[in-house]
């Protein structure tokens, strides 16, 4: 108990320290990077005494750390800000169509329009990783147990092919063979579940070959460990060793490699993969999000998914020391 | 009598891969294991002992085969049963136990946990709280302190002997009728190798189980055998009962085997003798404390105290070995000598200067005059560096020699260590541990070191090999006035080798004095513990029954007030709980921590003090 509240308390508050860091740095090059989001709100016939009112009353002209210091004490306040483009009934509002343009709190603001995304973008997460799962987990077993044999052999020709697949390719050729050419499943946009099934198994395919090959090195390693054999001839079973004793062991590595390289491969993914399908994801909100200098909603995702990749290696961190004792954080 | 027999083995042969290439480790091996008897296998390294006990148990892989021969349990030969059959008999009838316990089990989960788990896979039927106490009564039995609670706790947190005593148990909870135990006290401490060897002959009384008790020692293989079978080479060469065998070995290797077993007070020759010289390396009051995290409470740190105030001279070309338990304090101490920690207090001077106040260039060369030799000889070579270059290294650090003037200094250096000159581009891929070992001490004596640090040295090494090195010790002591400290707890080695010797406890000497004196009149009760728990074949002067002490020292962090011995003092008093005792001399001129009078401790042993008066006086050293 003592240990769990330690651990949660310093790692809590160097997580937070981290995701401020990462909040300021990604403030800071978005302001500081060419291309000015006024031009892209007001339009390209907006007049320079009005585009510098507009400037002034967003807070733009001010030194930089001043406006970091206004928007965290926005956020404290749950306050992310709003959109510089999103209306809030939806649909872009920038540009030519609001040459005038409309004050800010007629803008959605950043917390809805994530809201909004965010049970999408889960739900391509989960369904992606779920199917990658199905592959991986029974593969990455059997060619880990033994170092020979054909689950060993199939492991490795499917992770190598499986890993030179580039996703954009992979998305393009299954909307092609599975919707255009057979008209099997929707691809484009989301109306209902099916519409999840295309893009997903582009996720999987990402994720799987790093997991079979992570999940089989794991296994064969904590294979090799005497404990298996001995466990065996002090009158186990190969199946209880394995299940009970092995799995446990090699759950450790493989939460790492989860914590550290899986989680960014699935956020980079579907940030892909949205766009590719017009998947109302977080993804896409994002993309869009870039290419219009919407800067609220492009620092507020980023301190999002900061925060997420912090949180999960905390509770990575936690269970990994709850399976082996004898790992110190 | 064909019927009465437990376990028969007829004609086994094991080669390992297959072909032409198949070399046969293991050749027509032959014995009968009775039923509640002990059958010692002696052997060497590579003598096929591991190999030959792992086919009782039908545990031979591939690429090792069996080529012929049958392994007969109780009328069924056990290499052609069904798998199903064999894992009805695993763990169950017939039991195993290896060398290592320490990886034994897994090491994520509780040790109590797994015993529990193996003996509800073998009775499911039974409840677990009724399994649970099975568990924790058997350890009771075994005497690991606390069982309750040490049931929950996991591998990392058991040493090596109370680990050793878990696995007996996870042996012996399905009350086999056969175990086979490779080894098992090889990687102990000799007062708790003695402890197991005793409780495995009391289970094995109370339990009627025959045992298989293959090892590497007489001295052990005697103290529980009732037969003895010697493997030579994968061959049985004698086999004969443990009283006969040492008194009348027939086959020249038995008799090699037990000329080989090192003595300690019959026939060992010379000892070291104490010199005059001046004091080389002094260390005053040198204590280490080190702070590890507290998991049960929150931001606490519990202080490991590995050294509490050690003092000792070691004068110019003088042996002085420090001795004790694992986990005294031997290895922080020998970190600190060698400066790579620096010590809470106290100084350590070398010539009279105190290495805590040395910097840069003054430390550097400071550094030079003092080596340390590590036990393993694998991980302390770099394996893709020539060995030339190795040697070389410490030379090139120092500055002390480039091109041809440092190739002649190194093949001079592997010359006088005993490595072939033309050696000096290979790698090190292929040699032995012993030639290994030889390429470390050429890399420590290239610089020409006044003192050397052998923290464990020759412990990894066989005991042939460790004789050559101990030689060429000698003689390099002889022609460079080295001083030695031995770090070991190896007693023979020690008594050896050694001209001075200081015994620790928890961080502290207890007794330190002449070879003879620690040997023959020790005055600490710690002391004659050590002494009465090596395994030999020769009568001891402090007899087990007298000494033997019980569990292991305490850990520490929580070390007992006044005497830190008395927990396990079988001679304790009232003072021992409150005032610590400090090194006072004692009767026989050994500096000894104990409140105790030398009278109130048991006499040596008569019939050894005999003999001792009959072995040839030593002769003169140097």
């Amino acid at each position: 108990m003592a240990f769990a509240l330690e651990f949660f308390l310093r790692r809590i508050s160097q997580g937070v320290l981290i995701v401020l860091a990462v909040a300021f740095v990604i403030f800071t090059l978005l302001r500081i990077a060419p291309g000015d989001p006024i031009r892209i709100i007001l339009g390209p016939m907006a007049t320079p005494s009005a585009m510098e009112e507009t400037a002034e009353r967003l807070g733009l002209r001010d030194p930089i750390p001043m406006q970091f210091l206004r928007y965290l004490g926005d956020i404290a306040k749950g306050d992310f800000g709003n959109s510089f483009i999103r209306g809030k009934q939806g649909g872009t509002t920038g540009g030519s169509q609001d040459a005038a343009g409309s004050p800010p709190v007629e803008r959605a603001p950043v917390i809805e329009l994530i809201a909004k995304a965010l049970p999408y973008t889960l739900l391509l997460a989960a369904c992606g990783f779920l199917l990658a799962c199905l592959v991986s987990i029974p593969l990455g077993i059997m060619a880990g147990v033994k170092n020979s044999g054909w689950p060993q052999k199939v492991a490795l020709y499917l992770s190598s092919l499986l890993v030179s697949l580039p996703n954009v390719w992979v998305g393009i050729v299954l909307i092609y063979l599975l919707s255009a050419r057979t008209g099997w499943l929707p691809a484009i946009g989301y109306q209902h579940i099916g519409y999840v099934i295309i893009p997903a198994i582009v996720v999987a395919v990402e994720l799987a070959p790093v997991m079979i090959r992570s999940i089989s090195v794991a296994v064969a390693t904590n294979v090799q460990d005497p404990f298996y054999e001995i466990g065996q001839v002090r009158g186990l079973s190969a199946r209880t060793m394995l299940f009970r004793h092995v799995l446990r062991n090699a759950a450790v590595p493989l939460l790492n490699s989860f914590g550290a390289q899986m989680i960014g491969m699935l956020l980079g993914g579907l940030f892909v993969v949205e766009y590719i399908f017009s998947f109302p994801g977080i993804g896409l909100l994002t993309i869009n999000a870039v290419f219009q200098r919407d800067f609220p909603v492009i620092q507020t995702v980023a301190i999002f998914a900061s925060t997420v990749l912090v949180f999960i290696n905390i509770a990575v961190d936690f269970a990994s020391t709850t399976i082996d004792r004898r790992l110190k954080f | 009598m064909a019927a009465e027999l437990l376990l028969k083995v007829e004609n086994l042969s094991i080669s390992l891969g297959s072909g032409e290439a198949a070399r046969t480790l293991i050749s027509n091996v032959a014995f009968e294991v009775r039923p509640k008897s002990v059958l010692g296998i002696i052997g060497e390294s590579g003598s096929g002992k591991t190999l030959l006990s792992r086919a009782l148990v039908n545990w031979v892989r591939p690429p090792l085969r069996v080529t012929s021969g049958r392994v007969i349990y109780q009328g069924r030969d056990l290499l052609e049963l069904p798998e199903a059959d064999m894992a009805r008999l695993r763990g169950r009838e017939i039991a195993y136990i290896g060398a290592n316990p320490t990886t034994a089990l897994d090491p994520t989960m509780p040790v109590g946990h797994q015993i529990e788990e193996k003996l509800r896979t073998i009775e499911p039927d039974l409840p677990r709280r009724e399994a649970r106490q099975r568990v924790i009564d058997l350890l009771d039995a075994v005497r690991i302190p606390s069982a309750r609670s040490r049931f929950d706790e996991y591998p990392f947190q058991f040493s090596g002997g109370m680990m050793q005593r878990a696995m007996i148990v996870d042996a012996l909870i399905s009350k086999p009728k056969l175990l086979v135990a490779d080894n098992i006290t090889q990687p102990l401490d000799v007062t708790v190798a003695a402890q197991i060897l005793r409780l495995l002959r009391d289970l094995q009384r109370d339990f009627g189980t025959s045992i298989v008790f293959v090892s590497s020692s007489f001295g052990t293989i005697v103290e529980v055998a009732d037969e003895v079978v010697v493997l030579d080479k994968g061959t049985i060469v004698e086999a004969q009962d443990t009283g006969s065998i040492q008194k009348n070995p027939v086959h020249p290797y038995t008799k090699e085997l037990l000329a080989k077993v090192p003595r300690l007070w019959h026939d060992v020759g010379s000892v070291p003798e104490t010199n005059a010289e001046p004091v080389v390396l002094s260390v005053r009051d040198v204590a280490k404390t080190y702070e590890v995290k507290d998991r049960a409470s929150l931001f606490r740190k519990n202080r490991v105290q590995a050294v509490r105030g050690v003092s000792f001279d070691v004068r110019r070309g003088e042996s002085l070995g420090l001795i004790g338990e694992s986990g005294c304090g031997k290895s922080t101490l020998s970190r600190l000598l060698s400066s790579l920690e620096s010590p809470d207090r106290g100084a350590i001077e070398v010539n009279g200067v105190d290495v805590a106040t040395l910097r840069g260039d003054a430390l550097l060369s400071m550094r030079r005059r003092f080596q340390l030799l590590l036990q393993d000889p694998y991980n302390s070579i770099p394996s893709h560096v020539s060995i030339g270059a190795t040697i070389a290294e410490p030379l090139r650090i120092h500055r002390l020699a480039t091109g041809q003037q440092l190739r002649e200094r190194v093949c001079e250096v592997m010359r006088e260590v005993g490595l072939p000159p033309d050696l000096y581009d290979a790698l090190p891929v292929g040699l032995s541990a012993g030639q290994r070992q030889r390429v470390n001490i050429a890399r420590a004596m290239v610089l020409e070191p006044s003192v050397l640090i052998l923290d464990e040295t020759l412990s990894a090494l066989d005991q042939v090999e460790q004789a050559k090195l101990l030689d060429l010790f000698d003689s390099l002591q002889r022609k460079h006035g080295i001083t030695y400290l031995y770090i070991s707890h190896d007693l023979a080695m020690v008594r050896r080798a050694c001209a001075r010797i200081a015994v620790m406890y928890l961080g502290k000497i207890v007794e330190i004095g002449d070879n003879e004196t620690i040997f023959d009149a020790p005055a600490h009760p710690y002391t004659r513990t050590l002494l009465s728990s090596v395994s030999t074949v020769e009568a001891k002067p402090f007899l087990p029954r007298d000494y033997l002490l019980e569990g292991e020292p305490p850990d520490p962090i929580h070390i007992p007030g006044g005497c830190s011995f008395r927990s396990r003092c079988p001679f304790v008093i009232d003072t021992c709980r409150t005032v610590e005792p400090t090194l006072s001399i004692k009767a026989g001129g050994t500096a000894t921590a104990c409140h105790l009078d030398v009278d109130r401790l048991p006499a040596p042993s008569i019939l050894a003090k005999a003999r001792i008066g009959a072995a040839p006086k030593r002769m003169d050293s140097l």
